[in-house]
């Protein structure tokens, strides 16, 4: 899937979610938006699905355990033809599948989200498995800041580390903000960089809306000789691409009007890459 | 039945290389076998039973068959909510392991005694119950789980009762086994797990007349064969080393007061913790769980008719 410059577009992914969560007036933009650049560089470059099957035996795995911005995997999705169109102008309606936190009985997505800790260890089992039967799939688990408070996050990543799952990263969206406010004024993570170094991750920093320097993080980590599993911290912002949602955690929560709509879209299609 | 319980899984094993087993660090001697037979399918998650859930779902969604053992206070209770969402909801054949249910562990106190496990599990759509009584009911119901490739909870209680059966089941057909018939008498108890044996003793003792089901099956459960029980009786025990909230005795009353209304007695934990630490046969007693006990309630139950 490399050299598909066009699919995958940023611009197109927000401009998805925007029609999603206003057609369904519902929230979670902000979440959606930090991750977009990240699934934009891992669906165009790197995630292997044989045949664009979601549920080929051979394929990578991408496991988005932050639920919250799931969006976003839908919008890629949709690029992938994987979703009718009606999936997202009927988002929420009545009787429709696509729900609001990742909900894995749809195929391309991996795991069940929303309670939150639970996504990182199907992928540290999806990466045992891979590693069981030998082949050269990869896994790849989506968390977000916040979600570093649950446990069982630091039981995976103890246990990758032991297990050396070379062919698991683990993908932090760093955008600073939990539900109630900034991470590190309800349970300060200090250098979430330095915690995975020294559960035995082999790690990289990057800016989370450069798809270059992304592309570049994610390549570094793994033509790395070790056997280390692998983190890459992604430093991005909550509410990207849209200036009143930038760094504001409101739109957490917030829904859609006409008028706030409207000037999404617009900022959205005007954004300079 | 813990040799009936190391012996099937091996062969489960070395018949199937996809059948992994996780522990989360307990079963010391248990798995002496299997580590020994089947060394590349066995992983020790480490004491991180969240973790190892969740892991395990990844495996299955992988294709592999995991076995997650540890006791039942934490597998399945501690972990219900991985359970519910990374198992149970993408219905992925995953297989819990839960030892040392209800009194097993009567030195060490709460946290490691387990008679609620029943009630937490039977509420998850998609999930099976087994609650073995001897070591045919237990490899019968090892088999029975991985047959049907459901997520299965399999509890195992008191190990050392001796057997309920005769001789091993081929298969775990209809929900409660019947290991004792009545006669003219209109009694039926049903039992699972330890209080199988519990019950065999005091209808092969005389103390009361009464047919004897096991419930190795509590879910899914075959309705029409508890409605005919029901109907064909006048009273029933049920009996169980669990909260007589949300478990067999529950289960049985539930199905009685919609389809076919009698009397029942619930033996069972009372809504309470132990107080106490003991011998296993001090805390079924602390629990009105002994034989002199259950004799009592029974007497009270009948005379009260």
């Amino acid at each position: 899937m490399t050299n598909q410059t066009k699919l995958f577009d940023p611009k197109v992914l927000r401009k998805t979610v925007l029609e999603m969560a206003y057609a369904g007036s519902t929230v979670h933009i902000g979440c959606a938006f930090s991750i977009i650049e990240i699934l934009a560089v891992l669906y165009r470059q790197y995630l292997r699905y044989p045949e664009n099957e979601p549920l080929n035996a051979a394929r990578d795995y991408l496991v988005l355990s932050k639920g919250h911005g799931v969006m976003a995997q839908y919008a890629c999705m949709r690029e992938l033809g994987w979703l009718p169109e009606e999936a997202f102008t009927q988002y929420f309606a009545d009787g429709s599948d696509l729900k609001g936190l990742s909900d894995s009985r749809i195929p391309g997505l991996e795991v069940t989200s929303g309670s939150l800790g639970h996504g990182f260890s199907v992928g540290v089992g999806l990466a045992l498995g891979a590693k069981l039967r030998g082949t050269d799939q990869k896994t790849y688990a989506i968390v977000g800041d916040g979600e570093l408070n649950e446990g069982p996050i630091w039981e995976g990543a103890l246990f990758s580390a032991h297990h050396q799952l070379k062919n698991f990263m683990t993908i932090v969206d760093e955008n600073g903000f939990q539900a109630m406010g900034p991470t590190d004024e309800i349970l300060n993570l200090g250098s979430i960089e330095e915690k995975f170094a020294s559960f035995g991750f082999e790690t990289i920093t990057v800016d989370g809306h450069d798809e270059l320097a992304i592309d570049e993080g994610v390549s570094k980590l793994w033509a790395s000789k070790s056997n280390a599993p692998k983190a890459l911290i992604a430093k991005t912002i909550k509410g990207k691409g849209v200036s009143f949602m930038e760094g504001d955690n409101i739109w957490h929560y917030t829904r859609l009007s006409e008028d706030s709509y409207q000037q999404a879209l617009q900022e959205v299609r005007d954004e300079k890459k | 039945m813990r040799d009936a319980f190391s012996n099937t899984l091996v062969a489960l094993a070395k018949a199937d290389p996809n059948v992994l087993l996780l522990t989360g660090d307990h079963g010391y001697a248990l798995f002496d076998a299997f580590r020994r037979e089947c060394p590349k399918q066995y992983i020790n998650a480490g004491i991180a039973e969240q973790n190892m859930v969740g892991m395990a779902a990844g495996l299955a969604r992988a294709g592999f068959r995991p076995f997650v053992y540890g006791l039942a206070a934490f597998i399945p209770v501690r972990v219900i909510e991985q359970i519910k969402l990374d198992v149970a909801h993408d219905h992925l054949p995953v297989i819990f392991i839960g030892d040392g249910a209800g009194f097993v562990y009567s030195h060490l106190g709460t946290s490691h005694q387990s008679t609620e496990d029943i009630a937490c599990t039977r509420a998850i759509p998609n999930l099976a119950i087994y609650s073995p009584a001897d070591r045919f009911e237990v490899s019968a119901s090892m088999k029975a789980a991985y047959e049907s490739r459901n997520p299965s909870y399999i509890r195992l209680g008191k190990s050392d009762r001796g057997d309920a059966h005769e001789s091993e089941l081929t298969t775990l057909s209809g929900s409660l086994l019947s290991i004792r018939e009545a006669g003219d008498a209109k009694v039926a108890i049903i039992a699972t797990g330890s209080m199988v044996k519990t019950a065999l003793n005091l209808v092969d003792e005389g103390f009361i007349q009464a047919s004897v089901w096991s419930a190795p099956t509590i879910k899914p459960i075959e309705l029409e064969q508890v409605v005919k029980i029901c109907k064909s009786n006048d009273a029933i025990i049920t009996m169980e080393e669990h909260s007589v909230l949300g478990g067999l005795g529950s289960l049985i009353a539930e199905i009685a007061s919609e389809f076919a209304p009698l009397k029942i007695l619930r033996i069972g934990v009372k809504d309470r913790f132990s107080h106490h630490c003991g011998t296993y046969e001090y805390l079924l007693k602390e629990h009105e769980l002994d034989t002199d006990s259950v004799k009592a309630q029974i007497h009270r139950f009948i005379q009260a008719d």
